[in-house]
């Protein structure tokens, strides 16, 4: 199971190098002050290794939303850098920013991931739309026939299932050729089948086409489809699984809930601390 | 526990709230400003005219024989050997006798003192004791050669006692010097210039006469003395007691006013209409964004009624909040308007609770009103709403609105078609009616008419402005209804605004029409006030370059029983002046002759060589023969009348214009005839072209003033666009945030809802410049007879009225593209 995937070590040893699609250098991020403090990420270093399928799993309030939502540029830290690519996002405006997620970045979220008002196609198209380029007919095309949505084009998302619905956001995320996908919980609303359809649909878009997707999940089943597992406590990145199964996931995270927090050193894990 | 939802709700949502009590606010400080105002002014009048003749207590004067609007110079004059008959009746006191005409002061600059013609009276009398003016300085005017004028012209003037100035009433400007000022109070702007008895006679008047005489009482009773007063007096002249002649005084002023104040209850009632549209619409989309919210409350055990109380509740405390501030902006609006009045406006604010009442039943009663339909859909929410992810209200399909929008709209138009018709009755009813219908049947159809046409405006922006534009199209177009009825609040002033502008081009056009075809001297010399005497047309007479000069008059009679003005002069000039063509007879009218257009003769079934009754106003009839039959002439009217007719029953021939030919129409001419008038500031000389400007600047004058009026719903519908776009924005959170998500910028995103402002914005402009040229023309249809030959639209100004449109569709995004680029990213995805 151990293998030379890159590792969240990497990011912390050579800030600036390595191949990863995103990474976050010691990113702290808190709520509120004084008895109301909240902290969401406690000097958090992770990088995001490219082409790959990577889950970032945790319980609730464990602060995996907030580390994607930093790390997409949806979010500011307080403290720490993030990267996407080669471009650090902390410190960028809002326009800069703006322009980072429209080009660099696919998103994929829970619910409400479309425009009402547009087609299934338009939607696939709205990034490329907005920022004024031509999509790449060839790809959008490759794209269309691996979501299997050639005869769902032109309806409207009210038209849709809710699983064609995330298969159309999948799409949209994939048509512009992004470096980085995020995924917020993208099956948290589907049936199983439906769920395990656009489950399937992401990996194979990180096999076949390359594709770097990060995905926030509570669903052990759900992150058996990553290639990694990143687990999340308290603002910290507690352990890292390769080659997930259901079983071992949801194994590890009773650890969580049952209190177990294992003993990690603030700040970065130990390199490789996979689970047994 | 509903109470205390709808408190909640209403702390919870303040600028929703805030957003829909403009509209109320706006429509309630028309009303309150409109009737404030006209109260005050009611109230300075009352003040003023009770001052007024306080001490007269009989009034002795022509009886009204014609009757009509008397303008001093129509009405009888008494003589004054009444006013020696009357020294020896047992209880007068005082009697004084009044000359009242028009004089007025020529500045320093050659022209007349404040305005020349057009706006308050120049008031020219004699200087009596029982008088209503004090003498603020100086002493009375005694011979031909002395004035005491008002304060405030010698103000205006800079003029002092001492001075020499021209004074102008009939006839050249005389030389006077000022020995006193006149303390007038508030006059409301006019002037007063007061002369010795003689002298106001002869200038104002005819020596030996007076306009009526007043006297005080030393022991009777008002109306002993009438009756007393009464027996000897001569033919054609009566007694009223003071309280009468106060009353009619009043009365006068009163009607006027109230005229005044239907005429902008009318815009106050256009723009309240305007706003219950504002209402309705937001309360429907409050409504529709708390769907899950009722349907709780549904679920939980509220009752229909429960919750249709609660959102009238809301309503109502709206419409509370709406009318205080309301009635607070339009005591603010009165006394705005009150100091554009300038001199007039002087007096203050008068209060009453008519203002305060109306302004709360208005607010409330129309915020109730519109939002009862948004109150019983709420009820309709099924509970298990509360339960579903996306809900949508149950809408009625909209082919029971196309059917009654269609039908009420039919239904406008017909009444409208009816009213102009006029079939008896006062057209305005019927009319307005029909408007009010037709505005709100094709409100109605407006989700409709909106798809086809949303989808053509968003076309451009959707080309050219990439994603946002599309975008904005597709908002514009995703809620018909919403759309529509943002739409036509808009729609309804444009629509009256456009109807104005049709109709003022069509004046433009026919009056044009009406001077090329009907205007054949070359010039016209006019009195902006008082009289043309004899001396002045000889003047003209004698300018170079002229090679005719010849008198019309103006006069009234009736005519077997139909009152009416008449022309009067040399018939002649007079035909060929005004171009008329004759249908029978000739214009060799004689000393007893008398001619009238075609349709007077036809009604009455008059031809060449009929007898016809005249009565004129100073009571004696004379048999007149028709001489002459012409065609129908808005220059000259149904009548004329010969020359010697109108001299042999008028005390004071009133020389209504001088008609002049020139061997030449050129600058040098018409500069050689104002040098001959030089002093008689008071006339005018107009040629054909400045004939159209005059009358151009009249319409114009007229249109902007009405175009002012309904500019405020405008602006209330200006109000509902930023309610609409504001609620849709939060309604449209979670999408916003989508889109910021995925990269649109915080410029694209205001772009985003600018646009589809500016679509909103110029539909419901389109749409009202579609009803407006429609009104336009079937008034112009209507009043064809009436003079509006020439149906006129004016396409410049109602393409700047579109960009204005567009304008506002800006103006109104400004806030809430504002809010949406403002909007947490993060915040708005996760928003329930």
């Amino acid at each position: 199971m151990t293998n030379t995937a890159p590792s969240t070590a990497d990011a912390h040893s050579a800030p600036g190098a390595g191949d990863f699609a995103a990474r976050a250098h010691q990113i702290a991020k808190v709520y509120g002050r004084g008895d109301a403090q909240v902290v969401a990420l406690d000097s958090v270093t992770v990088g995001i290794p490219r082409g790959r399928f990577t889950a970032i799993m945790g319980p609730s309030g464990s602060g995996k939303s907030t580390l994607m939502h930093c790390m997409a540029g949806l979010d500011s830290v307080d403290s720490g850098q993030v990267f996407i690519g080669g471009t650090e996002l902390t410190g960028l405006k809002d326009k800069q920013l703006t322009r980072l997620r429209r080009d660099k970045i696919g998103f994929i979220f829970q619910a409400f991931n479309l425009v009402p008002t547009l087609t299934a196609l338009e939607n696939i198209t709205l990034p490329m739309d907005i920022a004024g380029r031509k999509a790449d007919r060839a790809w959008l095309d490759q794209v269309i026939d691996t979501v299997g949505l050639r005869p769902r084009l032109k309806h409207r998302p009210s038209e849709l299932s809710g699983g064609q619905q995330q298969r159309v956001a999948c799409a949209r995320a994939l048509a512009s050729r992004p470096e980085i996908i995020f995924a917020d919980e993208p099956t948290g609303n589907l049936d199983s089948r439906s769920g395990a359809e656009v489950l399937a649909f992401l990996r194979d878009s990180v096999r076949r086409m390359g594709q770097t997707i990060v995905m926030v999940t509570h669903d052990p089943s759900a992150a058996a489809y990553a290639d990694q597992v990143l687990f999340l406590t308290d603002g910290q990145i507690v352990d890292t699984m390769t080659g997930p199964t259901a079983e071992r996931v949801l194994e590890r995270m009773k650890g969580f809930e049952t209190g177990g927090r294992p003993a990690a050193a603030p700040g970065a894990p130990e390199p490789g601390v996979a689970a047994r | 526990m509903m109470g205390k939802v709808t408190r909640r709700n209403l702390a919870a949502h303040k600028i929703r709230l805030v957003l829909t009590a403009v509209a109320v606010i706006l429509g309630v400080a028309f009303v309150a400003g409109t009737l404030i105002f006209t109260d005050s002014m009611n109230k300075q009048f009352d003040d003023l005219f009770s001052r007024v003749g306080k001490n007269v207590a009989v009034d002795v004067r022509a009886k009204k024989v014609v009757g009509g609007d008397d303008d001093g110079q129509a009405a009888q004059p008494v003589p004054a050997s009444v006013l020696a008959a009357l020294k020896g009746v047992d209880g007068v006191k005082d009697p004084q006798g009044n000359v009242n005409g028009y004089a007025a002061v020529v500045g320093r600059d050659g022209k007349i003192v404040g305005s020349g013609g057009q706006g308050p009276p120049q008031l020219g009398t004699n200087w009596n004791t029982i008088g209503s003016f004090d003498l603020k300085s100086g002493r009375a005017p005694h011979g031909p050669a002395e004035v005491i004028i008002d304060a405030e012209t010698a103000k205006k003037g800079r003029l002092a006692i001492g001075d020499t100035v021209g004074v102008v009433s009939s006839g050249a400007a005389q030389r006077m010097r000022i020995v006193g000022l006149i303390d007038t109070g508030n006059l409301m702007g006019a002037s007063v210039t007061a002369f010795d008895t003689p002298t106001a006679q002869k200038l104002l008047l005819k020596p030996g006469y007076y306009s009526d005489i007043e006297m005080s009482s030393s022991g009777p009773s008002e109306t002993q003395l009438r009756d007393r007063v009464a027996k000897v007096l001569p033919d054609g002249v009566e007694a009223v007691t003071g309280t009468k002649m106060r009353d009619e005084n009043k009365s006068d002023v009163a009607q006027i006013m109230g005229f005044f104040r239907t005429f902008l209850l009318v815009f106050a009632l256009i723009s309240i209409f305007v706003g219950a549209f504002i209402i309705f619409n937001t309360f429907s989309m409050l409504v529709a964004q708390r769907t899950r919210e009722l349907a709780l409350l549904r679920a939980i055990g509220a009752a229909r009624p429960q919750v249709t109380r609660a959102v009238i509740g809301e309503a109502v405390a709206v419409g509370f909040v709406g009318s205080t501030l309301g009635l607070a902006a339009g005591a603010g609006l009165a006394a705005l308007l009150q100091g554009q009045m300038g001199d007039a406006g002087s007096g203050g604010l008068t209060f009453t609770a008519t203002p305060v009442i109306w302004s709360y039943v208005v607010g409330i009663v129309v915020t109730v009103v519109s939002a009862y339909f948004p109150a019983r859909r709420a009820a309709k929410i099924p509970p298990v709403a509360a339960m579903r992810d996306d809900v949508a209200l149950p809408q009625r399909t909209l082919r029971i609105r196309v059917a009654l929008g269609s039908l009420l709209t039919l239904v406008g138009a017909g009444l409208i078609a009816a009213g102009l018709a006029g079939n008896g009755g006062n057209p305005a009813v019927p009319v307005g009616a029909g408007a009010f219908a037709v505005f709100i049947g094709v409100a109605m159809l407006a989700p409709v008419i909106s798809v086809p046409v949303v989808k053509v405006l968003g076309w451009p922006f959707a080309r050219l402005m990439g994603a946002p534009g599309r975008l904005a199209r597709q908002n514009a177009l995703r809620n018909p209804r919403r759309t529509a009825a943002t739409a036509a609040a808009l729609m309804i002033g444009l629509a009256l605004i456009t109807t104005v502008n049709v109709l003022g081009a069509t004046m433009r056009a026919s009056i044009d029409q009406q001077v090329d075809a009907q205007f054949g001297a070359d010039y016209l010399v006019q009195a902006t006030g008082g009289d043309i005497t004899p001396d002045a047309t000889q003047k003209i007479k004698a300018a170079p370059g002229v090679e005719s000069a010849s008198p019309t008059y103006e006069g009234t009679a009736k005519l077997a029983g139909d009152r009416g003005t008449y022309m009067s002069g040399d018939v002649g000039v007079i035909a060929k002046a005004a171009r008329l063509k004759i249908v029978s007879g000739g214009t060799a009218i004689g000393a007893d002759g008398l001619m009238v257009n075609e349709s007077t003769a036809k009604d009455k079934g008059w031809h060449v060589g009929s007898t016809v009754p005249a009565l004129f106003p100073d009571g004696k009839t004379e048999q007149l023969k028709v001489t002459g039959i012409f065609a129908k002439s808005d220059l000259i009217g149904g009548r004329i009348v010969s020359e010697q007719v109108y001299l042999r029953h008028t005390v004071r021939p009133s020389v209504d214009a001088v008609l002049v030919n020139a061997a030449k129409t050129d600058a040098a001419t018409k500069t050689s005839i104002e040098s001959a008038l030089k002093a008689y500031p008071n006339l005018k000389v107009s040629d054909q072209s400045s004939l159209k400007k005059d009358a151009r600047k009249q319409v114009d004058g007229f249109v902007t003033f009405l175009s002012i009026l309904l500019a405020m719903s405008v602006i209330i519908a200006a109000v509902g666009v930023v309610n609409t776009l504001a609620l849709s924005v939060i309604e449209r959170t979670r999408e916003i945030g989508l889109l910021r998500a995925i990269g649109i910028s915080r410029r694209q995103l205001r772009r985003m809802i600018r646009i589809e402002s500016i679509v909103i914005a110029v539909f419901g402009a389109v749409l009202g410049m579609g009803i407006g040229v429609a009104f336009g023309a079937a008034l112009q249809n209507a009043l064809k007879g009436q003079g509006l030959g020439v149906l006129a639209v004016p396409y410049g100004t109602l393409g700047v009225y579109l960009v204005v449109a567009a304008v506002i569709g800006v103006l109104a995004a400004l806030w809430p593209a504002w809010r949406a680029g403002r909007m947490d990213v993060l915040k708005a995805i996760s928003t329930e």
